[in-house]
């Protein structure tokens, strides 16, 4: 009878739902790292985010709640190449015995003037680079859900990879001559690298730069002289620069595209898929013929 | 003769505690009243209650029906920005906003008077010269200018020969003579015993309460100047809330 | 490249810098008259102040209709107003000085402000949208700017002789008229029109750089205060003209270009203007003769 209580009370144990509550603390820098995280981790891990969707992960001020979240964190996913600039301080102020895993860690970076392009992800080929970090950084920080993590991952690296080819058939067929585009920053350096088109931009790589009026002289001069058709918004910045320069080349206005960060779940880019999609959707039925 | 002034019970003060107790008392029209007191008697208090810079803690003060532009107003110490780049003639001018208000223009009779005003108390030539060039006793006389521009019912002096040599106190003493024969009221608050006894008619001795009121040899005795010389100068943090004493009688 | 094609031809190519001086000539005449005022009753730095205190009203705009630019005017302007106006009062009926009432009010407004915006859930920086740039000159924003340029000067020359004497003998107009105090609101008022209208159109850089730097230039060249605003005005379109020539030429935001030329031209009116300037005060030539 003692026995049977005692193995009544392991099973109780182990089934506790109490167990679930193990689950590994991952902190993620911003929505699009977030939503990577959810899909590689599932639920054996429990994200929080720090810059939520529509917000600007260049230059967030982080709260109180953020160090809180920090210091309870088991793992730190950030993106890296400068893209973080207020996190050294948050990480270092909070404590915590957080790992750190930067997913952009194994990408070469592209140049933006002076300094690294942080906006890696643009690019999906990147994007599964993202995903193997962050299934390893999984695996260290917890190594009994090793299995999962890599069933999830290889599953969301298929569709990653289904999404890859979709975008190359969407801009194969674009005409060449048209595959140029204007957006108001410099976020889609990598996009354009992989896929082959072109994105000229005003401002430079973060939104807080301001254009001179020979940057945007050039930009029309060029816009004119390559017959750039289409001009697209960006969620997070004013719009009326893009506007304006889209009135005076005669540029379509395309729409927006989606670059720093999610949109919550009634939006068009509630995940990196969603997000990718949707861009490329914009593009072609501004681009194409 | 009419009153022009009415004080009722009046007590003036600050922050509760009265600088001016219990006064009562009339003012005639066209008089020509010294305020005369040690410091801190509350001369400056009583003007600032006539002006209605200074609501009454209690009692009232009636002013026959003159309203705000009806009075001339000359404080001591004037929080006149000095640096402000405006130029003797329209700060002078200024004096005039009964007539021309918003927009009036400043027209050719305008011009005139504002330039009889200056050479009445001896600032001709100074027009075009910004308020900050001028020495301290200028000012004064370029206030008294504006005073007269203000051609007011009711005139109402702070100590105004303070800081002023006595040539030029001289000559605005004329300036109130002339304005008393104009049939104006006027109050002045005083220091110098002598002046007030030589030119002025009615005094009323304030010593933070009336002292005496009424024709200036009757009121200026060494028996009275004791009784205000006796006075306490600093307000009384314990002092316990007023019951209504019977007023001071004036004459 | 001529000097005429460097000086002429950026405006004649290219219509976003046409728009840019339009709105640089509007902002400089309502703006400027304005800044001699603030800068003469020591309220320079009210426009910083401002800039944040009107976060609170764009904050609510926010709220109820998203990242709508007209929404968000309307709130700021309505926080601006009540914040002029609350500080206004304060300072009138207690013995608290202009500054201080200012400062607590702005304070408080913008710790509300970024509280209403955290309500919502995003980090954005509304302020940041909100806030535009002068080479993006559209219709609506044009026409906003030219507005309140009108209704500033037409509001201006009613107000402008209680203003003035407001301005000098405060006390003094307080026993001859009524006029004071709602002169007052009325010239606060204007500020928190220019300020706001100049941020979202300009940005708080501009705006408020436009409004300060020309007044000060103003008070080297000027005894007379109608005299200073006249010299405000001019010195500001010309700073705004140079500050575009610049930004056109060299790779320098326009922004800063332009309040970079304001301020070459305040450094030089220090030096050599003609009223208090430093090499007048050292060198005085010789005296009159009366």
């Amino acid at each position: 009878m003692r026995r049977l209580w005692l193995i009544l009370f392991a099973v109780a144990i182990v089934a506790n739902p109490l167990h679930a509550e193990d689950r590994l603390k991952v902190v993620a820098s911003f929505s699009i790292l977030g939503d990577i995280v959810k899909n590689v981790g599932g639920d054996r891990v429990d994200v929080t985010t720090l810059v939520g969707p529509n917000s600007d992960v260049h230059v967030y001020a982080p709260a109180p709640s953020d160090a809180k979240k920090v210091t309870d964190a088991g793992l730190l996913v950030i993106n890296g190449l400068g893209l973080e600039g207020w996190l050294p301080r948050l990480v270092q102020s909070a404590g915590g015995k957080a790992t750190i895993v930067t997913a952009s860690n194994g990408i070469a970076p592209l140049k933006l003037g002076s300094q690294a392009d942080p906006h890696a992800w643009q690019s999906v080929v990147n994007a599964k680079i993202y995903v193997a970090n962050i299934r390893d950084g999984l695996i260290a920080s917890d190594p009994e859900d090793t299995a999962v993590f890599r069933t999830n991952a290889e599953r969301y690296l298929a569709e990653l990879d289904g999404l890859d080819a979709e975008v190359r058939a969407a801009i194969a067929k674009i005409p060449p001559e048209r595959r140029k585009v204007i957006s108001t920053h410099d976020a889609f350096g990598y996009f354009a690298a992989t896929y082959g088109l072109e994105f000229v931009a005003p401002i430079g790589v973060s939104t807080e730069s301001e254009p001179s009026a020979r940057d945007i002289a050039t930009l029309i001069q060029q816009i004119k002289a390559d017959k750039i058709p289409a001009v697209f918004l960006e969620n997070l910045s004013d719009d009326r620069l893009i506007r304006r320069i889209a009135a005076e080349t005669g540029a379509r206005v395309g729409g927006t595209l989606y670059s720093d960060s999610l949109t919550d779940e009634k939006g068009p880019a509630p995940t990196y898929i969603a997000l990718v999609r949707h861009n490329i959707k914009a593009l072609t039925s501004a681009l194409g013929s | 003769m009419a009153a022009q002034l009415q004080f009722r019970n009046v007590t003036l003060g600050y922050d509760r505690h009265p600088a001016v107790h219990h006064l009562t008392g009339d003012v005639a029209r066209g008089a020509l009243l010294a305020v005369i007191g040690p410091n801190g008697a509350g001369k400056s208090t009583l003007l600032r209650g006539l002006v209605g810079i200074l609501k009454p803690l209690s009692g009232s003060i009636s002013l026959d029906g003159l309203d705000a532009r009806d009075i001339a107003y000359l404080p001591q110490t004037a929080d006149i920005d000095r640096s402000f780049p405006i130029s003797v003639f329209d700060f002078v001018g200024t004096g005039l906003w009964r007539a021309t208000g918003f927009f009036g223009g400043i027209g050719k009779a305008q011009r005139e008077k504002i330039a009889r005003a200056l050479s009445a108390v001896g600032l001709s030539g100074f027009e075009n010269r910004t308020i900050g060039t001028l020495s301290g006793g200028q000012m004064q006389r370029l206030l008294f200018a504006r005073v007269m521009l203000q051609d007011a019912r009711m005139i109402l002096l702070d100590e105004p020969f303070n800081a002023i040599d006595s040539r030029t106190a001289a000559d605005l003493l004329l300036l109130v003579k002339r304005w008393h024969a104009e049939g104006r009221t006027v109050a002045a608050a005083l220091h110098d015993m002598e002046m007030v006894r030589i030119n002025f008619p009615e005094t009323l001795l304030l010593a933070r309460g009336p002292v005496a009121w009424g024709p200036t040899s009757e009121v200026l005795t060494p028996e009275n100047l004791l009784v205000a010389m006796r006075m306490c100068e600093a307000f009384d943090d314990s002092a316990a809330a007023c019951v209504d004493d019977p007023p001071l009688q004036a004459a | 490249m001529s000097l005429s094609a460097a000086l002429v031809a950026p405006f004649t190519d290219f219509e976003f810098m046409r728009r840019a001086l339009a709105a640089v000539i509007a902002l400089s005449l309502g703006g400027a008259p304005i800044g001699v005022f603030l800068m003469l009753r020591r309220m320079s730095l009210v426009g910083d102040a401002m800039a944040h205190a009107i976060l609170p009203g764009a904050a609510i705009g926010f709220l109820l209709y998203g990242l709508n630019l007209l929404a968000m005017i309307l709130g700021g302007l309505i926080a601006g107003f009540l914040v002029a106006i609350l500080a206004g009062v304060v300072t009138r009926s207690t013995g608290l000085k202009e500054d201080a009432s200012l400062a607590t009010f702005y304070l408080a407004s913008l710790a509300l402000g970024v509280t209403i915006v955290s309500v919502k859930g995003t980090n954005i920086d509304l302020l940041h949208v909100l806030f535009g740039d002068i080479l993006a000159m559209d219709d609506q924003t044009l026409l906003v700017v030219a507005f309140n340029a009108t209704i500033t000067l037409v509001v201006l020359a009613v107000v402008y002789r209680p203003l003035v004497i407001e301005s000098v003998d405060p006390l003094f107009l307080r026993t001859v008229s009524r006029a004071g105090t709602p002169a007052h609101l009325a010239f606060l008022a204007l500020v928190v029109i220019n300020l706001v209208s100049g941020f979202q159109a300009l940005g708080t850089l501009l705006a408020v750089g436009l409004m300060i730097l020309p007044a000060g230039i103003a008070r080297f060249w000027s005894r007379h205060i109608t005299g200073m605003i006249c010299v405000a005005v001019l010195s500001a379109i010309l700073s705004g003209y140079a500050g575009l020539v610049l930004s056109f030429q060299t790779r320098i935001p326009s922004g800063p270009a332009i309040i970079l030329v304001a301020a070459v031209l305040y450094i030089a009116s220090v030096l050599f203007g003609s009223v208090g300037g430093v090499v007048r005060q050292l060198f005085p030539g010789r005296h009159l003769e009366a």
